[in-house]
């Protein structure tokens, strides 16, 4: 058996082994989530809240923006607090405070800590007990409580409208007035609010693991583990016991072991594989006589997109930064009136997962003729096709998503037309069915262009061709994760088909397609065999895959998982960091073939592009990813600075790097005759660098950090309060990000208008005139 | 931040000054044919010293935004320092003559007085203020 065939079976038997415990673990979560009661009722019998209410209020919540304004459970956005930890700790302030005044006291705090002790004891004991009856669907709260929340819930309904005793919290939280302008919605909000907060503060139902009898005496016969609650005691709330759970502490340590394991072994891997296989590269430039096909002509439309959506992100970026100076305003101008901070969020994460599609989708409709030679009929108007309906869907699901958070849309249609509230899956379900049927006409576009290779003689450069297909095939199909819940889906169901989207679809998929490009590429340009490439892809593939399929469920430790879920998401997210740790080996093999000869330089700037995402994936992706994956560090970080930290210098630094590495190389052979501004590419290329750099050394890291002391000294709450980012070290370390971000803008621009010059007055002559004439042949190998 | 708006507008003025002496000295140097001007380490400093000083005046402007609509100076100061940039960067080598380059000089530094001028007297006429502010 050859060893590309090998690995195709391997990868076949971990796919199926990776996907089955996903799916088992889905089932786990689906059967240990928090019970969504019928009603819940004061002692007496008098009603709380009903299901509808709760049920209700996630439609609001969804409606203004969902995740894209503060979190729930730690996932959302970063300005606002996270609501259920919020309204945890004000619940839990006001039950002792009623206590303390019972007790003749002037409230909680002016107790002696004596007596703050004995009532932190009872409220444990209270707030912790789970009183939901599974047979009536009933969960009943004691009469303290429930006065409790009836005071909380006045402060939601304030907060959430426009009056004036909660304007400052409004700023502070960059929260528009009437950010939900009905009443009746502001209490069912409050009603969601306080189920996430009751699933987070009450323990599961006791699970008892018996021990065969006979085998120790009857009072050693069970053995009781520490109660946790639903979220698995998220988040660190003093108050209530919410403390980190014993799981999280050894699957944090064994992580870690699993990642030096890990490493020994791929290590071991290139000790014993080193790969001396060197070999002559062409002369000239294979790819400076590649026929430019009307379809591969037309994907430049794309390319420009890319372009204007990455400006816009940028621009929207800094329009939510400024947001957590000033909540309301920009120096002047009431711009939450217009564009409030949910909506300028929401469109600048979900324009960074546009452009950098966009781009992918280009190379993709770019490369596929290009590899095989083939031009298939009305190629060229699919690609117009595929593009007219890429703008019809921004253009429709970004207008329904305004609509829908300036409250003008009405809840019977925010599901479908307008904002879904998760982030990354915003969009309304009409746009994100249109989108996956785009998904499959791109997929069909590249198949078709791709089906002689794939159809034809076995070939070595036929397996890589093959699993540049199966992950095209992959990112079309897979994207139907994203329709998986419906619009009252139990919220940890959600979050579950949400990660396989976010996670599995970006981080596993894209990640195969752009090895696989990449691989293809070198390929094609003559500096790498193609029996090499296919097994070292095939390899790739393997390696990333092994952590990546079940690693999802990292994302998942806190949404109400069983300790199952923590074991393995933190067993299998640490082996995705692994190859992270080797990327000094190919970002050493790129360099090299970047320097194997002359006519390399037509491909300086995507070759350094291509160096920048291995750095960024080591730094951004496998230091600050691994900062926060281990179970007892997200229990802290969660939500803190510190996640924006991995995911600005992650989703940018790799896959934007990665994008505009793709672009430039698309472009070069789109404007083959034009000699390109190098000095354009320099001040891009350092100025994208050095912004991600400092936006994330200035301002997240130390951020996040002091987060992070504030989270573990004084309960998760404080470190999203508003008295805590209100901080004048906070207030300057937000204000450091100016430098970072201005110097950024500068290389997105010097790349637009590179790009734009390259059509409009564009330099005239050869390319690149030091690599045509072609250099000698240097042997390479790796 | 307003408790501390004086220094932010202290670090403001200085970074201002400390900008227009470095292009002073950098357009001096390079008239006067010297390389250092272009150094990496100089050219370096004289972005890092223009990113700091654009985020204090930022900082400055969310504080107190009332300047944006008062009485224009702060448009005016706008539209001097967008002078001053090009007027700068054509200092500093893009202008094709020796003489367009010293012409582009001189220029910038009245630019630059004359943003100097409008910040002191907060009016759009800034030096000449006294005599024609009513």
């Amino acid at each position: 058996m050859g060893n590309t065939r090998k690995l195709w079976l391997v990868l076949a038997a971990l796919l199926c082994v990776s996907f089955s415990v996903l799916l088992w673990s889905g089932a786990q979560i689906q059967r240990n989530a928090a019970p969504m009661p019928e009603q819940v009722v004061a002692d007496g019998g008098r009603p709380v809240y009903s299901r509808a209410d709760i049920e209700r209020g996630r439609q609001v919540w969804q409606s203004m923006g969902g995740m894209q304004l503060g979190s729930i459970w730690g996932h959302g956005a970063y300005v606002a607090p996270d609501w259920s930890a919020d309204w945890l700790h004000r619940e839990a302030v006001a039950v002792l405070d009623r206590w303390a005044a019972a007790q003749g006291g002037a409230g909680y705090a002016a107790l002696p800590p004596d007596a703050q002790s004995a009532l932190q004891g009872r409220l444990q004991r209270m707030m912790r007990r789970n009183t939901y009856d599974a047979g009536t669907g009933t969960i009943t709260l004691d009469a303290d409580r429930a006065a409790a929340v009836a005071q909380v819930s006045r402060h939601y309904e304030s907060l959430f409208g426009s009056d004036p005793a909660t304007q400052g919290l409004r700023e502070a939280y960059a929260m528009k007035n009437d950010t939900v302008p009905d009443a009746q919605h502001r209490r069912a909000l409050a009603a969601f609010f306080w189920w996430t907060a009751w699933a987070a503060t009450t323990e599961r139902p006791l699970v008892e693991a018996a021990v065969p009898a006979g085998v120790a005496p009857p009072d050693q016969a069970v053995i009781r583990p520490r109660q946790v609650t639903y979220t698995n005691n998220w988040p660190a709330e003093p108050l209530v016991g919410n403390t980190p759970p014993p799981s999280t502490w050894v699957w944090s340590a064994f992580s870690v072991m699993f990642l030096i394991a890990g490493i020994a072994l791929l290590g071991w891997h290139h000790a014993v594989t080193r790969d001396e296989d060197g070999h002559t590269v062409p002369q000239q430039d294979p790819l400076a006589a590649l026929k430019v096909t009307p379809s591969m002509r037309s994907t430049a439309k794309y390319f420009w997109l890319v372009l204007a959506l990455f400006l816009v992100q940028i621009l929207l970026g800094a329009m939510t930064a400024h947001y957590q100076v000033e909540g309301q305003v920009a120096y002047g101008v009431a711009l939450a009136d217009v564009l409030p901070y949910s909506i300028t969020r929401t469109w600048h994460t979900q324009l960074a997962v546009l452009w950098i599609a966009t781009a992918w989708l280009g190379t993709g409709l770019y490369i596929a003729p290009a590899i095989s030679g083939h031009e298939p009929r009305f190629q060229r108007l699919g690609v117009n096709f595929l593009f007219a309906c890429l703008l019809v869907i921004v253009v429709g699901a970004f207008a329904g998503q305004w609509l829908a958070v300036m409250q003008r849309l009405g809840l019977d249609y925010n599901f479908w037309f307008g904002h879904q509230g998760w982030e990354y899956a915003d969009i309304g379900r009409f746009w994100q069915i249109f989108l996956f049927v785009g998904l499959l006409l791109w997929l069909t576009l590249v198949g078709r262009s791709l089906w002689p290779v794939l159809r034809g003689p076995a070939s070595e450069s036929k397996a890589i061709v093959g699993l540049l297909f199966l992950s095209t095939v992959a990112i079309g199909v897979f994207y139907a994760a994203g329709l998986m819940w419906r619009e009252h889906s139990h919220i940890s169901i959600v979050e579950y088909w949400r990660w396989w989207l976010v996670h599995l679809w970006v981080e596993g998929f894209f990640e195969v397609f752009a090895t696989a490009v990449i691989a293809l590429i070198f390929t094609k340009l003559g500096l790498l065999r193609a029996s090499t490439a296919a097994v070292a892809v095939l390899f790739a593939t393997i390696v990333f895959m092994t952590g990546g399929v079940i690693g999802t469920l990292h994302h998942l430790y806190f949404v109400g998982s069983p300790t199952a879920v923590i074991a393995l998401g933190a067993s299998f997210s640490a082996l995705e960091v692994v190859p992270l740790a080797y990327l000094g080996f190919e970002a050493y093999h790129t360099y090299r073939l970047g320097h194997a000869t002359g006519w390399m330089q037509r491909y300086r700037w995507p070759i350094r592009f291509f160096l920048a995402v291995s750095f960024w994936n080591l730094v951004g992706a496998g230091l600050f990813g691994f900062l926060i994956n281990p179970p007892l560090s997200l229990f802290y970080m969660q939500g803190l600075n510190l996640t924006p930290l991995h995911g600005h210098t992650a989703l940018f630094g790799v896959y934007g790097m990665l994008g505009i590495a793709l672009v430039l190389f698309c472009l070069r052979g789109l404007r083959p005759q034009e000699v390109w501004n190098e000095k354009l590419l320099r001040v891009s290329f350092w100025s994208l660098n050095i912004g991600l750099a400092l936006m994330a050394v200035l301002t997240l890291l130390p951020l996040g950090t002091l987060q992070l002391l504030a989270a573990i000294e004084h309960g998760y709450w404080y470190a999203r309060s508003a008295e805590f980012m209100q901080k004048p070290i906070v207030d300057l370390l937000v204000w450091m990000r100016v430098p970072g971000d201005t110097i950024f803008s500068v290389g997105a621009l010097a790349l637009a208008w590179f790009v734009l010059r390259l059509w409009v007055r564009p330099r005239a002559g050869r390319a690149a005139a030091a690599g045509e004439a072609g250099a000698p042949g240097v042997a390479v190998g790796r | 931040m307003i408790e501390f708006y004086p220094q932010i507008k202290h670090a403001h003025i200085g970074l201002a000054l400390w900008s227009g002496l470095f292009f002073a000295l950098r357009g001096a140097g390079s008239l006067a044919g010297m390389r250092w001007p272009y150094w990496a380490g100089v050219r370096l400093a004289s972005y890092a010293i223009d990113t700091a000083l654009l985020t204090a005046a930022l900082m400055l402007l969310s504080i107190l935004p009332a300047a944006l609509y008062a009485n224009g100076w702060l448009w005016a100061k706008l539209a001097m320092l967008a002078a001053y940039i090009a007027l700068g960067v054509l200092a500093l080598g893009r202008a094709r003559t020796r003489g367009a380059r010293a012409a582009c000089y001189v220029a910038a530094l009245l630019a630059f007085a004359a943003i100097y001028g409008i910040a002191r007297a907060h009016h759009p006429w800034g030096w000449l203020a006294p005599y024609f502010a009513r």
